[in-house]
C-alpha cells in the first residue's frame, strides 16, 4: 500500500494521502511531517461522517471533491471484498484536477486489488508509480511544473501513444461506418492535448452517453463534442477544442 | 441571497435546493424533498469543514460528488448553501463553473 500512496504523493500539490474504511478507521497514510497518524485518524473520522451524508444524497457516488479556500480534498470510493474504503488526497491549490482524477482512478484500482489480496497487489509497485508518472504533468523546459490553471499536459513524457489512441472507435466502441471511427480518433487526439492520456476513456464514455443504444454515427458528432468539452476545465482550451472539431 | 430560479435553469441542473449552514430549508425547485436535502447538505458541509480545519485548508467553498450517471454540487453563497443535483454526470464541470460564477456575482 505504501507504494500506491507514494505514487499519489508524487503528484504536484499533494501533501497527504489517506486510506480509511467506512467506519473512519485509518488503514494507511502518507504525507508531509505535519500529517501524523493522530491527525490523519481524526480527519478520517470526520470524512467518514461526511461520506455517510454523501451516501444519503447519492448512493452510487464514486468521487467527492471538496474545494477550500487554501486547498482541495479529493475522495474516491474503493470497494474491495464487499467493504467500502476511501482513498483521500489532500492537496494545495496547485493540484491539477484532471491529472489527479486519472491518478486516483489508477491508484484506486491498485488499492482494490491490494485490499482484496489478489495477485495484482504484488505488481502495484511498478504500476502505481508509472500510472502517477503518466498522469503527472511533465516538467517544463525550465524544470518547473505547469501552473494551476494550465490544463494542457506535456505529452512528450506522458506515455501517450497515438497508435493506441487510433484504436478508439474500433475496440470497445461500436461505430456505424469508417468515417465515424475516424471522427472518434480526431476527438481523442484533440482532447488529449488538454486532458492527457485519459482522453481515450473520456471518448469511450462520451460515446456511450450520446449513443447508448446504437453504433456511433457522425450525426451524433456535435453532441459528443459538447459532452467531451465539459471535461476541459479552462474555458479558452474548451473553445479551442470545440473549434478544432467543428472544421 | 442565491437566485435559485437562475441556478435551476443552468443546463444539466435537475433540481436545486437552498438551505443554510444549520441544515435549515429555505427553498427548492424541482426537488420533492428539499428539507431532507438541505439537512443532509448542512451535515455534509459541517463534516467537511471540520476535516478542512484540521488539515489547514481553510473554509469550504464548494463540494462536488460524482457517480457514473449523475452527481451533485454544493456551493456556499454567503451564509447559505445551494445544492444542485446534476444529470448527466458529464455536466458537473460546467455546472460547477456556472455556480461559481453565480456565487461570485453575489448570488
Amino acid at each position: 500500500m505504501e507504494t500506491i500512496l507514494q505514487s499519489l504523493m508524487e503528484l504536484a500539490g499533494v501533501s497527504a494521502v489517506l486510506v480509511f474504511d467506512s467506519a473512519g478507521q485509518l488503514l494507511g497514510h502518507r504525507g508531509h511531517a505535519v500529517y501524523d497518524q493522530a491527525l490523519c485518524q481524526s480527519v478520517s473520522g470526520a470524512l467518514a461522517k461526511a461520506l455517510d451524508a454523501v451516501q444519503l444524497q447519492q448512493e452510487d457516488w464514486e468521487t467527492v471533491t471538496a474545494s477550500y479556500a487554501d486547498g482541495k480534498l479529493v475522495l474516491r470510493r474503493v470497494v474491495a471484498a464487499d467493504q467500502t474504503n476511501v482513498l483521500a488526497v489532500v492537496a494545495d491549490g496547485s493540484l491539477n484536477a484532471s491529472f489527479a482524477t486519472v491518478a486516483l482512478r489508477v491508484a484506486a484500482g491498485k488499492l482494490k486489488r491490494f485490499l482484496e489480496g489478489g495477485p495484482a497487489s504484488s505488481s502495484a509497485v511498478n504500476l502505481g508509480s508509472s500510472a502517477a508518472a503518466a498522469a503527472r504533468p511533465a516538467p517544463g523546459p525550465g524544470g518547473s511544473q505547469p501552473g494551476p490553471g494550465d490544463s494542457r499536459p506535456n505529452l512528450a513524457n506522458s506515455g501517450l501513444s497515438w497508435s493506441k489512441i487510433s484504436n478508439v472507435g474500433l475496440s470497445r466502441v461500436a461505430v456505424a461506418d469508417p468515417a465515424s471511427g475516424a471522427f472518434l480518433t480526431r476527438c481523442a487526439k484533440e482532447l488529449a492535448q488538454y486532458v492527457g492520456p485519459i482522453a481515450k476513456v473520456y471518448v469511450e464514455e462520451g460515446v456511450r452517453r450520446v449513443a447508448p443504444d446504437a453504433p456511433f454515427a457522425l450525426a451524433q458528432g456535435r453532441a459528443l463534442v459538447e459532452d467531451l468539452a465539459a471535461q476541459i476545465e479552462d474555458a479558452g482550451d474548451r473553445a479551442k477544442f470545440q473549434r478544432a472539431l467543428s472544421k | 441571497m442565491a437566485d435559485l430560479a437562475s441556478i435551476a435553469r443552468i443546463p444539466g441542473v435537475a433540481s436545486a435546493v437552498l438551505g443554510d449552514e444549520a441544515g435549515g430549508f429555505h427553498d427548492a425547485i424541482r426537488e420533492g424533498d428539499g428539507e431532507s436535502v438541505a439537512s443532509v447538505t448542512g451535515f455534509l458541509a459541517a463534516s467537511l469543514a471540520r476535516a478542512g480545519e484540521e488539515l489547514g485548508l481553510g473554509a469550504v467553498r464548494r463540494i462536488a460528488a460524482a457517480g457514473e450517471k449523475r452527481g451533485f454540487v454544493i456551493v456556499k453563497v454567503g451564509q447559505a448553501y445551494v445544492t444542485a443535483r446534476v444529470e448527466p454526470a458529464s455536466a458537473l464541470g460546467a455546472v460547477e463553473r456556472a455556480l461559481d460564477a453565480s456565487a461570485g456575482a453575489g448570488g
